[in-house]
C-alpha cells in the first residue's frame, strides 16, 4: 500500500497532463474492456473511471461502467451509469435492455404515472435520436434545403424550379422540427436533474427533517427526480407521483 | 350400696316435690322485627312438665311449622343439695309475607291442672332492604336441634352456610379485587361440591386456590356463636367494565353431620325424617345440604379520563418494563428477537398485545408470549414475557422504536407511562444469494421473465470521447455549421440578384435595339435588292428576322429555332395569326432563296413582308 501510493499520485498526474490527449484515454477503455472480458470488473471500473474523470465522457463508455458494476451485483451503481449513458444517448437500444435488467434486480417496483398521450408521443419522438443526432439531423436538412433554394433561384428550366422550391421548403421545415426536438430534448436535460438512491433501504421524509413524519420507504437503486434543495436535503419525487424529502448523502446524482 | 341408692331416690323425690313447688314461667320470644321474606322462630318456653298446650292464632305471617316441642332436662348437685331443672319448647317457625305489625296473641299451656298464659308478643314486619345478607339463602340447613334461642341477629342461627365477602365493592376499572366464598358451620360437614358457580360476566377471574387444596379451617365467634370457617373459594376478578356488576350467588352440595340429642324428636319435619330411620339411632345423622351464597354486587368506578394516555390498552397495576434484543449486528436474512417483560402487580394477563412498531423491510412474526403468573391471596403478580422474531431482508441501518407502554398505577392514582430504549441494527447484506432476497419481494411476471438473463456486452468498438456536458446542440459548430450554409446562400442570393439585374439590362438594351437593329440590317437587304445581290439579300433578311427575335426575346442564337420561336411567341401572348405569319415568312425567306422564277419579284414581296411582320409584333408586344 505503501509503495502504491506514490505509484499512483504519478498514475494520477500522468492522467491529468495527459487528459487532453484521447490517445491515452483510449488506452484506458482498452485496458478497461479487456480486464471486463477477464472478468476483473473492478479493474474495469477503475479503467473506465479514469477516463470520466479526466473530463470525458460518452454513452458507450457509461455503458460499459454500468456493466461492470451489474456484474459486481451493484445495481444501484449500474443503473446510476446506465441512466447517465441513456441521458446522452435515449435511443441507444442496448442501454435501455441493460437497464431494465438492472431494474429487475432493485427492490422498488413503481408503477409510473400514465402521461397524456400527445405528451407520450412526442417524448417517443423526440427520444427517436439523441440530442446531436437530431442537431446533426437539422445541420444536414438545413444546408440541403439551401441547395435546394439556390436550385430554385438559379434553374432556368420550370421543372427543377418548382421541384428546388417544394423540395427546399420541407427541408427547411424539417430541419426547424429537428432544431425544436433537439432543442427541447436538450433542455429536458438540462433543466431535470434526476437521481438514483443509494441508500439500502431509507425512509422518505414529509419535509426536510430528520423528525418529521415517515411517508414511504424507498430503497437502493430507485430513480428519483429532484424538485428542490434545502441545506443538505433533497425534495424528491418518484415515478407514480409521490413526493418528499430525502437527505443527500442517500442520493447520487445522474 | 343399697343405702345410698335409696338416698338418690329419696333425693329425686324431693328435687321433683320442690320443683314443683317453683313458679312455673310460661314466655314466648321471638325477634320484634323481622324483613319481608324472613324467616323466624317464635319460641315458648315453659320450665315445667306441662300438657295440653295450646298455640296462638296467629294472622298475618305464615306458619312454616310448629309446635315443634323439645325438651330438654338437667339434674345438679351442688353442696349436696340437688336440682333438677325441665325446659319445655314449643317453637314454631313463621315467615314474614307482608309489611306491618301483627301482633302474636297469647298461648296456654296446663300445668298441673291449672292453666297458664304466655306474653302476647309484637311483631314488626319491615321491607327488605339486607340483599347480600346471607339468612334467607340459607334456610334449607336451618335447624332448631339444638333448641337454642336465636340471638335475634340475622343469619346467624343457621348451622351452617355460606357466604360471599369482596375485598372491594367499588373497585377501578381494572383494579383487582378478590372474592372469597366462606363457609360458616357449627357442625361437622364433608364432602362439599360446588354446583354452581358464577360466570363472573364482565369480569376477568382467575382461581387463587387450587382444586385440591384442604380448607384452612379457623374458627369465630358469631354473636356468641362458635362457627368454624373455611374458605372454599377465592377468587381474582378484575372488572372489564365499569358500572354495577352482580356476581351471581354461589352453590353448593354438602353433606352436613348433625349429632343428635338422645331420642328427643326435634320437631322439625326435615330432620324427623332421617332420625325415625332406625338407622340413625346412633347419635349422628349424614345430612344432605343445599347451600347458597349471597349475591354480591361490585361497582365499578370508571377511570379518570385525565392524563389518560392514547396507547393506553387497560393495564392497572404497578408493572415495570423491560426489553432487549440479542443482537445488534447481524447480516439480511438472520433472524434477531427482541424480547419486553412486562413484570409487576396487577392484570397483567389482560396485556396481550403491546405496541410495537418494526421497519418495514422487516418481516416479523406474532410475538411468542411467556406467562409467569403468581397467584396468591394478595392477588395476581408476575412476568408476560413477549418474545419478537424478526428478520431483516434488506441491509442497512435500522432503528427499532421505543416501545410506550402506559398503564394506571393505583398507588400514585394516575396514569404511568413506560418507555423502553430504542435499539438500533446494523443489518450488513448476507452472503445469501439476491434471487433468494427477491423473491421474498413477491416475484412477479416480469421477475420470472427475467430470471437467468443478462445484460449484453460492453461496446468493444472504437469509442468517441467527448468533454463532459458537451452536446453538439447549442456548441459553436453546431451554430457554425447552421449560420456558414445561411451566409453562403444569401451571398449567393446577393450575387445572384446583381447578376440577374445586370443580364435583364442588356436585354432590355437588345429589346430597345432590336427593332433598330432589325431596320438596319432590312436597309442594307434594300441596298442588296437594288444592286441585284440574291445571296446578301436573303443572308441580310434572315439575320434582321432571326437576330431580331433573338435579342427581344433573350433567346441564344444557339437556341433558336422555329419551335423555340413559337414558345416564346406564345409565352409573350402574340396573337396565333401573327405568330404563324411571323413562321410563314421565316419558312418563305428560306424557301424564296432556293425557289424558282423571277427573283427579283420574290426579293421585292419576302422584303415587304419582313418588314410589315417586324412591325405587327412590334405593335403586338407594346
Amino acid at each position: 500500500m505503501i509503495r502504491m501510493k506514490p505509484y499512483f499520485i504519478l498514475l494520477l498526474l500522468l492522467c491529468t497532463t495527459l487528459s487532453g490527449y484521447p490517445v491515452s484515454q483510449r488506452d484506458y477503455i482498452f485496458k478497461g474492456n479487456k480486464a471486463y472480458s477477464a472478468g476483473s470488473y473492478s479493474t474495469a471500473v477503475e479503467m473506465y473511471k479514469k477516463v470520466t474523470d479526466a473530463g470525458f465522457e460518452s454513452p458507450e463508455l457509461f455503458y460499459n461502467i454500468g456493466n461492470a458494476y451489474f456484474k459486481m451485483n451493484d445495481f444501484a451503481s449500474a443503473i446510476l451509469w446506465y441512466e447517465r449513458a441513456k441521458r446522452i444517448d435515449p435511443a441507444n437500444e442496448d442501454i435501455d435492455f441493460n437497464l431494465n435488467v438492472a431494474n429487475t434486480k432493485i427492490s422498488d417496483k413503481i408503477e409510473p404515472l400514465p402521461e397524456l398521450f400527445y405528451k407520450r408521443w412526442f417524448n417517443a419522438l423526440i427520444q427517436f435520436f439523441s440530442v446531436d443526432v437530431w442537431a446533426s439531423i437539422c445541420v444536414v436538412l438545413f444546408i440541403a434545403g439551401l441547395l435546394c433554394g439556390i436550385l430554385y433561384l438559379s434553374s432556368r428550366v420550370l421543372v427543377l424550379r418548382k421541384i428546388g422550391f417544394w423540395l427546399g421548403f420541407g427541408l427547411l421545415a424539417m430541419a426547424g422540427l429537428s432544431f425544436v426536438f433537439s432543442w427541447s430534448s436538450y433542455s429536458f436535460t438540462k433543466a431535470t436533474t434526476e437521481a438514483i438512491v443509494f441508500a439500502p433501504t431509507i425512509t422518505v421524509k414529509s419535509s426536510p427533517d430528520d423528525k418529521s413524519t415517515d411517508l414511504f420507504v424507498v430503497h437502493e437503486g430507485t430513480k428519483v427526480r429532484l424538485l428542490d434543495n434545502i441545506s443538505g436535503w433533497y425534495e424528491i419525487r418518484i415515478a407514480n407521483g409521490s413526493v418528499g424529502w430525502l437527505p443527500a448523502t442517500s442520493l447520487e446524482k445522474i | 350400696m343399697l343405702k345410698s341408692i335409696l338416698l338418690s331416690f329419696v333425693t329425686l323425690l324431693t328435687v321433683i316435690a320442690n320443683l314443683q313447688a317453683q313458679d312455673v314461667q310460661f314466655t314466648a320470644q321471638s325477634k320484634p322485627v323481622a324483613a319481608v321474606g324472613e324467616t323466624f322462630t317464635l319460641i315458648y318456653t315453659l320450665n315445667a312438665q306441662g300438657s295440653n298446650f295450646r298455640g296462638p292464632n296467629i294472622q298475618g305471617l305464615d306458619m312454616l311449622s310448629g309446635p315443634n316441642t323439645s325438651t330438654s332436662s338437667s339434674i345438679r348437685m351442688v353442696n349436696g343439695s340437688t336440682s333438677m331443672s325441665i325446659t319445655y319448647t314449643f317453637t314454631y317457625l313463621l315467615q314474614a309475607t307482608r309489611e306491618g305489625t301483627f301482633p302474636i296473641p297469647a298461648a296456654t299451656v296446663t300445668v298441673n291442672g291449672r292453666q297458664f298464659s304466655s306474653n302476647a308478643l309484637s311483631i314488626k314486619v319491615i321491607k327488605n332492604s339486607n340483599v347480600s345478607g346471607a339468612q334467607n339463602q340459607s334456610n334449607a340447613g336451618q335447624s332448631k336441634g339444638t333448641g337454642s334461642p336465636s340471638g335475634g341477629v340475622s343469619g346467624t342461627s343457621n348451622d351452617v352456610y355460606v357466604k360471599a365477602f369482596a375485598s372491594n365493592a367499588a373497585p377501578l376499572q381494572g383494579e383487582g379485587i378478590v372474592i372469597t366464598y366462606k363457609i360458616f358451620t357449627k357442625v361437622p360437614i364433608a364432602q362439599i361440591n360446588i354446583s354452581k358457580l358464577s360466570s363472573f360476566s364482565g369480569f376477568w377471574s382467575q382461581n387463587l386456590m387450587k382444586e385440591n387444596d384442604k380448607l384452612q379451617q379457623t374458627t369465630q365467634v358469631i354473636d356468641g356463636e362458635q362457627y368454624v370457617v373455611a374458605d372454599i373459594r377465592k377468587i381474582a376478578l378484575f372488572p372489564l367494565k365499569s358500572g354495577r356488576l352482580v356476581i351471581d350467588p354461589l352453590e353448593l352440595a354438602c353433606v352436613a353431620q348433625v349429632r343428635r340429642q338422645g331420642k328427643t324428636r326435634t320437631g322439625d319435619p326435615f330432620f324427623d325424617d332421617f332420625f325415625n330411620d332406625s338407622f340413625f339411632n346412633s347419635g349422628v345423622a349424614n345430612v344432605e345440604k343445599t347451600l347458597k351464597s349471597n349475591p354480591v354486587i361490585i361497582t365499578v368506578r370508571p377511570l379518570p379520563e385525565e392524563g389518560k394516555p392514547v396507547d393506553f390498552s387497560g393495564a392497572v397495576g404497578t408493572f415495570t418494563l423491560h426489553s432487549e434484543v440479542d443482537k445488534t449486528r447481524l447480516k439480511t436474512n438472520e433472524a434477531v428477537t427482541l424480547k419486553c417483560t412486562i413484570s409487576g402487580k396487577g392484570n397483567i394477563q389482560l396485556i396481550d398485545k403491546l405496541n410495537l412498531t418494526f421497519p418495514p423491510d422487516f418481516e416479523t412474526y406474532d410475538p411468542k408470549v411467556t406467562s409467569d403468573i403468581q397467584t396468591t391471596a394478595a392477588g395476581i403478580s408476575g412476568n408476560q414475557i413477549f418474545e419478537y422474531l424478526m428478520i431483516p431482508r434488506k441491509p442497512g441501518k435500522f432503528t427499532i422504536k421505543p416501545l410506550v407502554f402506559s398503564y394506571f398505577d393505583l398507588d400514585k392514582k394516575r396514569y404511568v407511562t413506560l418507555t423502553s430504549p430504542e435499539f438500533s441494527l446494523d443489518v450488513e447484506k448476507g452472503t445469501g444469494e439476491a434471487g433468494a432476497v427477491i423473491s421474498y419481494s413477491g416475484a412477479n411476471k416480469e421477475e420470472i421473465k427475467y430470471i437467468g438473463s443478462d445484460i449484453r456486452h460492453i461496446k468493444d468498438n472504437e469509442i468517441i470521447l467527448a468533454p463532459v456536458g458537451y452536446r453538439f446542440f447549442g456548441s459553436v459548430g453546431f451554430w457554425l455549421l447552421l449560420a456558414i450554409p445561411l451566409l453562403l446562400f444569401l451571398l449567393f442570393l446577393f450575387l445572384w440578384r446583381k447578376l440577374a439585374a445586370r443580364r435583364s439590362d442588356t436585354v432590355l438594351m437588345k429589346n430597345i435595339r432590336a427593332t433598330k437593329i432589325a431596320r438596319k440590317r432590312l436597309q442594307k437587304a434594300d441596298e442588296f435588292l437594288k444592286l441585284k445581290k440574291q445571296d446578301d439579300f436573303y443572308i441580310a433578311i434572315s439575320q434582321a428576322l432571326w437576330g431580331y427575335l433573338s435579342d427581344k426575346f433573350s433567346i441564344p442564337m444557339s437556341e433558336l429555332s422555329i419551335d423555340s420561336v413559337h414558345e416564346a411567341l406564345v409565352q409573350k401572348n402574340v396573337n396565333e395569326m401573327i405568330i404563324t405569319q411571323f413562321i410563314g415568312t421565316l419558312n418563305n425567306t428560306d424557301f424564296a432563296r432556293f425557289a424558282p422564277g423571277e427573283k427579283s419579284v420574290n426579293m421585292e414581296r419576302i422584303y415587304n413582308e419582313a418588314l410589315e411582320i417586324i412591325s405587327k409584333i412590334e405593335r403586338e408586344l407594346r
